[in-house]
């Protein structure tokens, strides 16, 4: 093993000279990358007839002439090769081949370019429709558009994973129940999913098991046996598997919950790769406000004398009834002490994620259906779900919604730059939807059905900080606010026009439409008293040559959705995408950037990645999140949010100096300016040089 | 009759004492939160030879942070004033003593038993190894007597800011190459939060060092055996990393960040640097930066978590917040 010449390059990026990166060393680490790697281990061929027939007949690609001829996928490559793509960073290329590009069974030969991806890709969904799958072709070589990680490795390949990734489901409060989540957890993990409970409706530490007090496990148990389910059932040993517990916070549980996290914990109660996020009802931050006394209920105690699941009761207006209710029990404790618990775990550990349920359940379009009741692994899928009734062997499972959602993301510079938001938007939503339609997760029947019914998508955005900053625009500006406005509202109407049409063309409604806030059209309240436009002259200008959306647009496209109907129950959520923001060549999701240069350390690599169009002119403007007021983010965020019906998800940045008191003030900015969840919590430490030189 | 003194902490010793344990306790951490379980299939794609080298360049890491918990700091901290001094001290020697089992925490993971008790025996064994810690022992053994000359002292300290800052780089090398290579990265977490405590260890003790070092009567008689010393380890190491190092074709590399860190450990004792060093390996360089980088929460544990310290209550103002619509 000799030291490879490419990383050599990327990680002098590093060295200073004047005071000055040296920002060169990166398209030289990008050449050296192709010339001496990529390039001496990619398969060649002769013809792309021969590259196409090699692929299939090896089964590598799965049988692509059942829909096209070649003739006809010969014009989608000519498109797609015409446009003469390169990578404009080591990190987007490095990404790219490391962990996207198919390579031969020996692991060693790269059989795909990034173009030839994008084509597979293109092919499959378009699924014999040549002009679809040109249309697919174009949006993602343009690189306006990023179907999440699972679809964009898998698609078109003959021996892959699923399309979808991330999925959701309750666990019941009985052993069946918990034997039912455990094996959804290793068979969804197995295919590549990533998978989030909601364990608040399983009874609690010391409660009664056929009628026998105090022979309960609570729920540290239940982690811990998911936690070891995930990292058995890994992907075939290429990553390890992710999974998410939400436990609700008024369940007495909380406190051993969130303890699992410290730093020094007796192992038993140690969950090390498990994420855990908090529910959070409007009850718990208004007793926190009130500083009343609070109470956590043991949730079978409540099931017993309700025939209701502790996280099913609308807090606001149950929680003096369970008080006051003898027969459940209960334990007393202070809210804002809790909160400043959550704070100190989230210093220590970046965990819990919160998820502030009233605010997700506010706009919620299928209220009358259902509640939300918790969130995913990234904290911004919010859909509806209820926990199944599993039974024994020869009795039949009464199956209700797990939640299944596919993701991808829009790249808002280039869709912007290119004034095709409509165009992408409704390629997106096209893209997505057949995603859908081909994931068939029959091995957990609750997923399956919500799929099925629903057809759930999650369309989001990344590369906000990237394209505000090419304008020269300020993430916490006024400007920056005005723009996200107005660019989000044109998301969401694009979004609704096309999963109308889409219900049109097909004559068929997600399942429950009729008694949905689309049907009766309380949804569109926002949108009909006033036009949603740019206020600053500035963005108006980044604007100019496309269509906003006015009052009329919104009041017409109500009409029609009344009539035909919306094909998804959810349409837009905004993931933190990771992997997927660098073969863009984009700063990720709608966050801020931690840095002018990234240092990113997968489980894997350790790589540099300069902001995209990094130069000394905008260096300023790609101002650290670290030092961003964080509810200037919050805020932003919240601007975003009133038109994204599910989540988003939002990172908090913090100092060291930050106490637990000024984070928990963040979960209060939060809350109350509507935002539905919090992500985790990251924290820059203060460096010793700092220390050192401060003070002596 | 002795009169005995309880340390105060409400009284400031000096400007750094405090400020240097609350930092120790920030980067508290524990060997076992990490996972280094997940690196046992890019252990097994090692070759032969950097799995040698890797393991024994933890086998030395080991000696060495045994050597700083069971007889440097405990020595150290006998002779330095200040309970303060001493208290930063005592909390740094159980730090060496996580240090030394964590590596155990790593090989024991990814190696056999018998490996295990192979490369022990290496350890004791190893000739270049045994003398890097006999040399830097007899400055800590000068310590056992009652009371101790400045000159004493002093080298004494130097002494443990060079084992910190100089001779443990050599071992940290391997790691840090391979991890920012994306090979053996868990591991690499917990070599980082090494680097990061022997850091201010080293720049800790270099303080009390300098200290001592301006009480001296003829300090260049110091100054000059200083240098000596540090010429003698220096010449070890080199034999050391081509020992290590030769096979997997790393030694002119490990050599220059060798001089490197002797030139860090000169100017932790307020010294100017001895050698000139060229162009440093920057993998390993940009590896030691233990500012926080970020991470994927799914793949990895981040090393920038801390213990954390402010724990400051809600008032009733903090609900006072302005959430008026932005548009």
């Amino acid at each position: 093993m000799v030291t490879k010449k490419w990383i050599l390059l990327n990680n002098e990026i590093m060295v200073k000279n004047d005071d000055e990166f040296s920002l060169h060393k990166d398209k030289e680490a990008v050449r050296s990358y192709f010339l001496d790697y990529v390039n001496k281990n990619t398969v060649f061929f002769y013809t792309l007839k021969e590259k196409i027939d090699y692929l299939i007949e090896q089964e590598y690609y799965i049988d692509f002439y059942q829909w096209y001829s070649f003739e006809q996928m010969e014009e989608v490559y000519d498109l797609v090769y015409a446009k003469k793509f390169r990578f404009q960073s080591f990190m987007s290329a490095f990404k790219f081949f490391q962990s996207y590009a198919l390579r031969d069974d020996s692991g060693e030969k790269f059989l795909e370019r990034y173009e030839d991806r994008v084509v597979a890709v293109s092919l499959f969904l378009g699924r014999g429709d040549v002009p679809q799958a040109k249309q697919y072709a174009e949006m993602l070589i343009n690189q306006e558009y990023q179907p999440a990680t699972p679809t964009f490795l898998n698609s078109g390949k003959k021996r892959s994973g699923e399309l979808v990734s991330c999925f959701l489901d309750e666990i019941g409060d009985n052993l069946n129940g918990i034997g039912y989540a455990i094996d959804s957890a290793m068979k969804l993990s197995s295919i590549g999913g990533g998978v989030s409970f909601n364990i608040s409706k399983v009874r609690a530490r010391g409660e009664s098991i056929k009628d026998v007090e105090g022979r309960a496990g609570g729920v540290l148990p239940i982690m811990k046996i998911l936690e070891d389910t995930f990292s058995y059932a890994n992907q075939l040993g290429q990553r390890p598997g992710a999974g998410a517990v939400y436990l609700n916070v008024f369940h007495t549980d909380i406190e051993e919950f969130l303890d699992c996290k410290k730093i020094n914990v007796d192992e038993k109660v140690r969950i090390k790769s498990l994420s855990i996020g908090v529910i959070v009802p409007d009850k718990f931050m208004e007793l926190a406000e009130k500083d009343e006394a609070c109470y956590l209920f043991y949730p079978h105690t409540v099931y017993k004398q309700y025939g209701k699941y502790l996280d099913e009761l609308d807090m606001d207006e149950m929680y003096e009834e369970l008080v006051t209710n003898p027969l459940v029990k209960k334990k007393k404790i202070n809210a804002r002490h809790l909160m400043v618990k959550i704070a100190q775990t989230q210093k220590e550990s970046g965990y819990p994620y919160l998820f502030f349920k009233g605010n997700a359940n506010k706009g919620h379009a299928l209220k009358e259906i259902g509640n939300i009741k918790f969130s995913n692994l990234c904290t911004e899928i919010m859909q509806v779900s209820e926990v199944s009734d599993i039974e024994i062997y020869g009795k039949e499972d009464q199956i209700r919604y797990g939640i299944s959602c596919n993701l991808g993301s829009l790249n808002i510079a280039t869709v912007m730059e290119n004034k095709r938001v409509k165009e992408a938007v409704s390629t997106a939503m096209r893209s997505l939807t057949i995603v859908s339609d081909i994931t068939n997760i029959a091995m957990v029947p609750s997923v399956q059905k919500a799929n099925k019914e629903l057809h759930s998508v999650g369309l989001g955005a990344m590369n906000l900080h990237g394209f505000l900053t090419k304008n020269f625009i300020m993430y916490e500006s006024k400007e920056a606010l005005d723009f996200c406005n107005v660019f989000f509202m044109m998301v969401n109407f694009y979004s609704i026009q096309s999963s109308m049409e889409i219900a049109r063309e097909r004559k068929e409604t997600f399942v429950g439409f009729a008694e949905s806030e689309y049907a009766n059209g309380n949804y569109f309240a926002q949108y009909l008293s006033k036009d949603i436009a740019p206020v600053n002259d500035k963005i108006a200008a980044l604007f100019e040559g496309m269509e906003i959306p006015t009052v009329a647009d919104w009041t017409a496209l109500m009409n029609e959705v009344k009539v035909h109907g919306l094909y998804h129950a959810y349409r837009l959520a905004i993931a933190p995408n990771q992997s997927t923001s660098y073969i863009m060549n984009a700063t990720a999701s709608v966050m801020p950037v931690v840095d002018v240069i990234e240092v990113r350390e997968y489980g894997d690599s350790t790589t540099y990645y300069p902001m995209p169009y990094l130069d000394n002119d905008n260096y300023f403007f790609y101002k650290s999140a670290y030092d961003m007021d964080q509810k200037n983010v919050l805020r932003l965020i919240s601007v975003i949010q009133k038109h994204v019906d599910q989540g988003i998800s939002t990172i908090l940045h913090t100092n060291t100096k930050d106490s637990t008191r000024d984070i928990a003030k963040y979960y209060i900015y939060a809350h109350k300016m509507g935002l539905k969840s919090l992500y985790y919590t990251r924290t820059r430490k203060a460096s010793i040089d700092e220390c050192v030189s401060c003070s002596v | 009759m002795n009169q005995y003194k309880a340390v105060n902490w409400n009284t400031p010793e000096n400007d750094y004492a405090g400020m240097f344990w609350e930092q120790n306790l920030r980067q508290f951490w524990v060997d076992t939160e990490y996972i280094p379980s997940k690196d046992i299939d890019s252990w097994k794609s090692l070759t032969p030879e950097i799995q040698q080298a890797y393991k024994r360049a933890l086998g030395g890491l080991t000696l060495l942070d045994t050597l700083q918990s069971h007889t440097g700091m405990p020595k150290l901290l006998d002779h330095i004033d200040g309970l303060q001094n001493k208290a930063v001290l005592s909390f740094m020697c159980m730090m060496e003593a996580i240090h030394a089992k964590s590596y155990s925490t790593i090989f024991t993971t990814v190696n056999s038993t018998a490996e295990i008790n192979e490369l022990f025996e290496w350890v004791e064994s190893n000739k270049l190894l045994q003398f890097k810690a006999a040399t830097i022992d007899k400055y800590y053994r000068n310590l056992d007597a009652n009371k101790v000359s400045n000159e004493t002292l002093f080298m004494g300290l130097a002494a443990s800011v060079l084992l910190e800052s100089f001779l443990f780089y050599s071992g940290f090398f391997m790691p840090l190459w391979l991890a920012g290579q994306g090979q053996m990265v868990a591991s690499a977490d917990i070599i980082k939060k090494i680097v990061a405590d022997e850091s201010i260890h080293g720049v800790f003790v270099g303080l009390l060092a300098q200290d001592v070092y301006k009480k001296l009567p003829n300090p260049e008689k110091c100054k000059e055996e200083l240098v000596k010393l540090l010429m003698e380890l220096y010449e070890n190491e080199l034999k050391y990393t081509d020992e290590l190092y030769t096979e997997v074709g790393l030694t002119a590399d490990v050599k220059e960040y060798v001089r490197y860190n002797a030139n860090k450990a000169m100017m932790n004792l307020g010294f100017e640097e001895l050698f000139e060093v060229k162009a440093v390996n920057s993998i390993v360089l940009n590896g030691l930066n233990v500012d926080t980088t970020q991470h994927d929460f799914f793949s990895k544990k981040s090393t920038n978590y801390e213990k954390s310290m402010e724990v400051v209550y809600l008032r009733d103002e903090d609900f006072q917040v302005e959430a008026e619509p932005v548009f």
